[in-house]
């Protein structure tokens, strides 16, 4: 439909352009060595990875077995963060979680993005009918707010983690389809695309090796953000009507949780929600920093 | 800094706005649960529903006010009743001067019949089985009713007090309104009905040509909603008055804490019980059974659920129903659970299927009794479904073991056949909720109907719950009552042990006082 | 331009009727049945069944489907299959308040959003570019039911300024405001995250442009160069964001109305999915489809506006 459209936007030389394709790489590495905040965002998400994959070693205690003698406690010595409302302990069940709810929210982000940008490259670049009928498609699913068809699915497929994550998954692919898509309508005109053309590229060589670096700052930027999303509709999937079965701890879903008894405890939705916190923080800071790196315009600025 | 704005515009705000003042008179009511499902007391069954229908509805006959138990039965809509020495003929003197809300004119003994008859069909009623033995309903003159049966009833004057199919409607009215009845209901009550909005509230004012007379409160405001959290904060705020709680101990001790509240626990109670498919392997084994119900650990689940609220069960129905007998049951024994197991051929533990409901307070109990299974090598595996999804799965069969509360007409009768007669076994046409398949007290729960005589149907009654738990049709874990807390402005003029439609009695006595 | 509109309502057809036919089938695919919602637990399989049947679900799917159709075209929504009401009543019922409360929160998001990503780009990696990101991020990173018990606990019980049950009844324009002010801001805070992030980004694209940086050298004051020239360039994507998210944001309004008490699509929808009230989630479908194609419609026209170089064909 927006094909409709043409955005003309100001011209910076496609020579830089096709500097900056194939010298990604290297930006990346000049990222971390000049970009304090991307070095920031990179150690924290590290050290995330790096409990969540020790949490067998590191939590002190089980994280599923209950203790009904101490249950809803504030921390103490023997619980650090407390315990929730079985008696477990919430800093275990934070160090397992970690496991779950990075791969609920890396994966399906992944997926959404790496989906969505190919459809939206797709669709914009190609533009005419295949551009309508794509986006005609992308509309029937933006139609459906995205926790109730993120319900519908989980109640049709049934609460596991991986269906989870795939309707997390499915209701992000549009929003990113039209996030990739606007700038690609735009670009697709200018002089290095058609140059491109004109020396015999292919198309897809031209989509990924051309077009892809150009809009990938903005999308990075985006999926950073929906990280937390990503995070937070598992807990709202559970606050309406389904998460991931018990006992499995996940963050969303102790949030949840920890809301149900949000005015005997409060402590039992904040620490939960600030990891979710710190690790969108992380991927943040890791997101800007990645699309300061690669920006053409902002790499040579101090 | 997200939130400056809200201050500075709330600062002006709070200089332009006063509280909006309220009528003194109106009762806020907050109850859990998104919205009304039907009003029309045939079909009302879902607790908020029926909620409601206590306080618009009058039956020929009515437990006492503020009281639950059968046996304090006393006139309603009659004003005196008759029985032929058979047991068989009932007659009831109907009252002068009731009136039909909303101008339908006086109700007659053809209303009452009109409403019988209503409720023992089965195209208007959810009830309609419970009025089986109903021969004929008949008015000889427009102040006497008869009823004559096929056979004595357990409780006949049970079946008649304003609760399921004994609410009496006004013929004309629910002629007049059509299917509109369900959302616009008219009785005889202290309370009349003036506006539901969808998802929000419904709107209630005092009948004023009430028979007993004009009730002192003059709107009830029935509020739902769906967070707990939400709705205990606007308690706290004084925007309710009256509110129906969660089904724990932490909120009956939060709420007891707040200034001029009241804080009591509602009967009938409910029972939780879990029944285990006695059809599929492993659970055919009577061992296996017993294991189970040996792993589970009663007075922890109490502990948990907290003792305020609960109690642990002592039979397969509810205390305090007409015919309940505490029962031996299985104590709390792992090592016997153990070694059942073994016996059984599975040393090395079993995996249990179970379709499991969201909702929290019964997905959490299942957690506990998840985490005391694990203990003994029993893995109860949950599929996790929204609740209308497990409402339809167990009713398809589709679960080994299935966690179910329910409260009743307290009459050992109605819980029993709905849960342990074959007749309801589920998949049959005339399923209910049998999802044991139990079969084992068929003879007794069936003799006990037509035994006349009632210590003969207990005995019958108290066979049939020691058979049911011999066999482990089901294990019964707790009972639990309604966690209601109101601000002591309200007053009522009897002491509060409950109510068969499980919200407080709200007539014409009760006041709400400034 | 008027070609272009039509044009856009023509295909806008077409997606309806895509999403409808989606819709009839996902929701008699999902477990779960209206006339067990409607009987309530205590009802026997046969009431049930007799149920079904007046209800039409014992037909053959296709029959149902072109009986719908049919409907449909007619502009016949159908009743509520749980409460006998008329679909499109219901729907129009709450439909006010819930693009009252998008509204504002998506005004409050952006006045909120927009300043404070300027602020963060012009001091990239400086203190106020991290207050920013934390702040943001932090309205991202609880859930609208958490963040708004917090709100109702500070600003209606400690504070006591606003109302715990924010039922929108009041019909004074006071009174309104009043039960508005905290769904409004809770549901503002996600808008504002995004619209903070993305704004910093494209200030940050802009700034580094030659235009601004001729600018700057020729001595025009900075605030000048942002306010009126980059801010111009930046509005592009910032009412991409806005039009992508103000469809997300009607949808997620859910949390915020339950939490609130406030009626609205987004209450209405759970209610009718969690009753499998068939006909209800149709209808309701259909509504946000409209919802949907005119924001996107909207958002394509307010590019004309912010850039006339863009040309509708």
């Amino acid at each position: 439909m927006k094909s409709d459209l043409s955005i003309p936007t100001k011209a910076s030389p496609p020579s830089e352009l096709r500097a900056v394709s194939s010298l990604a790489w290297r930006a990346f590495v000049q990222a971390f060595r000049t970009n304090a905040t991307a070095a920031v965002g990179a150690v924290l998400f590290m050290i995330i990875v790096v409990l969540a994959v020790a949490a067998p070693w590191i939590a002190p205690y089980d994280p599923i077995s209950q203790d009904m003698i101490v249950r809803m406690e504030g921390p103490s010595m023997a619980h650090w963060l407390g315990t929730d409302y079985f008696g477990r302990d919430t800093l275990s069940r934070l160090l397992y979680g970690a496991r779950y709810s990075l791969v609920i929210g890396l994966l399906s982000i992944v997926i959404a993005v790496a989906v969505g940008t190919v459809i939206g490259l797709t669709a914009g670049y190609f533009g005419g009918r295949l551009d309508i009928v794509i986006m005609q498609v992308m509309d029937v699913v933006l139609a459906f707010p995205a926790l109730i068809l993120g319900l519908i699915l989980v109640a049709m497929l049934g609460p596991t983690m991986m269906n989870i994550v795939f309707a997390i998954a499915f209701t992000a692919i549009p929003p990113f389809a039209r996030i990739a898509r606007a700038p690609v309508i735009a670009l697709r005109e200018r002089e290095f695309v058609q140059a491109g053309k004109a020396l015999g590229f292919s198309n897809l060589r031209i989509m990924f090796r051309h077009l892809l670096p150009n809009i990938l700052p903005d999308i990075l930027v985006m999926a950073s953000l929906w990280m937390a999303t990503a995070v937070r509709t598992e807990a709202s999937l559970a606050f309406i009507g389904l998460g991931i079965a018990p006992p499995t701890p996940t963050w969303g879903g102790m949030v949840r949780e920890g809301f149900e008894n949000i005015l005997d405890n409060p402590s039992l939705a904040i620490f939960p929600s600030l990891a979710v916190l710190i690790l969108v923080l992380a991927l943040n800071l890791l997101g800007d920093g990645l699309r300061d790196a690669i920006d053409p315009k902002l790499r040579t600025e101090p | 800094m997200t939130l400056k704005p809200a201050i500075l515009s709330s600062l002006v705000l709070g200089t332009l706005l006063s509280a909006t003042a309220l009528n003194a008179q109106t009762l806020r009511v907050a109850v859990p649960g998104s919205d009304m499902g039907t009003l029309d007391p045939y079909r009302a069954s879902a607790t908020l529903d029926i909620n409601v229908v206590n306080w618009l509805f009058n039956g020929l006959v009515r437990i006492k006010p503020g009281q639950i138990s059968p046996e304090m039965i006393e006139p309603d809509l009659a004003e005196s009743w008759t029985t032929s020495s058979d047991g068989k003929t009932w007659t009831f003197k109907l009252r002068d001067g009731v009136q039909c809300q909303g101008g339908y004119g006086a109700l007659t003994a053809d209303d009452v019949v009109y409403s019988l008859k209503r409720a023992a069909n089965k195209d208007t009623s959810s009830f309609y089985a419970e009025y089986a033995a109903f021969d004929t309903i008949t008015a000889s003159d427009p102040k006497t009713v008869t009823i004559t049966l096929k056979e004595t009833v357990p409780s006949m004057l049970g079946l008649l007090v304003p609760y399921h199919g004994g609410n009496i409607v006004c013929q004309k009215a629910v002629e007049a309104l059509g299917a509109e009845f369900a959302r616009k209901p008219i009785g005889t009550g202290p309370f009349e009905f003036v506006e539901y909005r969808p998802q929000q509230y419904v709107k209630l004012k005092a009948n004023e040509a009430y028979f007993r007379g004009a009730p002192k409160i003059k709107e009830i405001l029935f509020r739902y909603i769906q967070s707990d959290s939400s709705r205990d904060l606007a308690f706290q705020s004084g925007e309710i008055d009256l509110i129906n709680g969660r089904f724990e101990d932490s909120w009956v001790k939060r709420m007891a804490q707040i200034p001029n509240t009241k804080v009591d626990i509602l009967g009938p109670l409910e029972i939780h019980n879990i029944h285990l498919n006695m059809t599929q392997k492993p659970l055919d084994d009577l061992r296996v059974r017993q294991a189970i119900a040996h792993a589970i650990d009663r007075d922890a689940i109490v502990k948990f659920r907290g003792t305020s609220i609960s109690k642990a069960a002592e039979s397969v129905i509810p205390g305090g129903y007409l015919g309940f007998a505490p029962i031996p049951l299985l104590k709390y024994d792992p090592a016997a659970a153990k070694k059942l197991l073994a016996e059984a051929g599975y040393p090395n533990g079993i995996t249990i299927k179970s379709i499991q409901t969201t909702l929290p307070a019964m997905l959490t109990t299942m957690q506990v009794v998840q985490s005391q299974l694990r203990a003994v090598g029993v893995n109860l595996e949950f599929t996790l479904v929204d609740h209308p999804t497990f409402h339809s799965q167990i009713r398809q069969d589709l679960s080994q073991l299935v966690y179910y509360g329910a409260a009743r007409f307290p009459v050992a009768d109605t819980f029993l056949t709905q849960f342990f007669d074959s007749t309801s076994i589920v998949g049959k046409p005339s399923a209910v909720t049998n999802f044991s398949h139990c079969d084992v007290a068929d003879d007794e729960i069936k003799s006990a109907r037509t035994a006349g005589d009632i210590e003969k149907q207990k005995a019958l009654w108290v066979d049939a719950q020691k058979k049911i738990a011999d066999k482990v049709c089901a294990i019964p874990l707790y009972e639990m009552g309604q966690p209601w807390a109101w601000t002591q402005k309200l007053v009522f003029d009897y002491p509060v042990k409950g109510s068969l439609n499980l919200s407080p009695p709200i007539d014409e006595t009760t006041q709400l006082r400034n | 331009m008027t070609a272009f509109i039509i044009k856009r309502l023509g295909f806008a057809v077409v997606t309806l009727f895509a999403v409808l036919s989606l819709v009839f089938f996902i929701v008699r695919i999902l477990p779960g049945d209206p006339a067990m919602v409607i009987l309530g637990d205590q009802a026997s399989a046969a009431s049930i069944a007799a149920l079904r049947q007046k209800l039409g679900l014992d037909q053959p799917l296709l029959v149902q489907y072109l009986n719908f159709l049919v409907g449909a075209i007619r502009g016949d929504w159908g009743v509520s299959m749980v409460s006998g009401r008329p679909v499109i009543g219901e729907v129009l019922s709450v439909l006010p308040s819930t693009i009252e409360l998008t509204l504002v929160s998506l005004f409050l998001g952006v006045i909120l959003g927009v300043p404070a990503g300027v602020w963060a780009a012009v001091n990239r990696n400086r203190i106020p570019d991290v207050v920013t990101r934390i702040v943001s991020l932090l309205g991202l990173s609880a859930p609208a039911f958490v963040s708004g018990i917090v709100l109702l606990l500070i600003f209606a019980i400690a504070l006591q300024w606003f109302p715990v049950i924010s039922s929108g009844q009041d019909t004074s324009f006071s009174g309104r405001l009043r039960d508005l002010a905290l769904p409004a801001v809770n549901l503002a805070l996600i808008m504002a995250a995004y619209v903070t992030r993305v704004t910093r980004s494209a200030m940050l694209e802009v700034l580094g442009q030659d235009y601004v940086r001729t600018a700057r050298a020729k001595g025009v004051p900075a605030g000048v160069v942002i306010w009126r020239h980059a801010m111009r360039n930046c509005l592009i994507p910032v009412i991409t964001v806005i039009g992508l998210y103000l469809g997300i944001l009607i949808g997620n309004s859910v949390l915020t109305e339950i939490v609130f008490n406030r009626p609205g699509l987004g209450k209405l929808i759970v209610g009718a999915l969690t009753q499998r009230d068939y006909t209800m989630l149709q209808g309701m479908i259909v509504i946000y489809t409209l919802i949907v194609v005119l924001v996107n419609l909207i958002t394509d026209l307010a590019y004309g506006l912010v850039d006339p170089r863009v040309q509708y064909r």
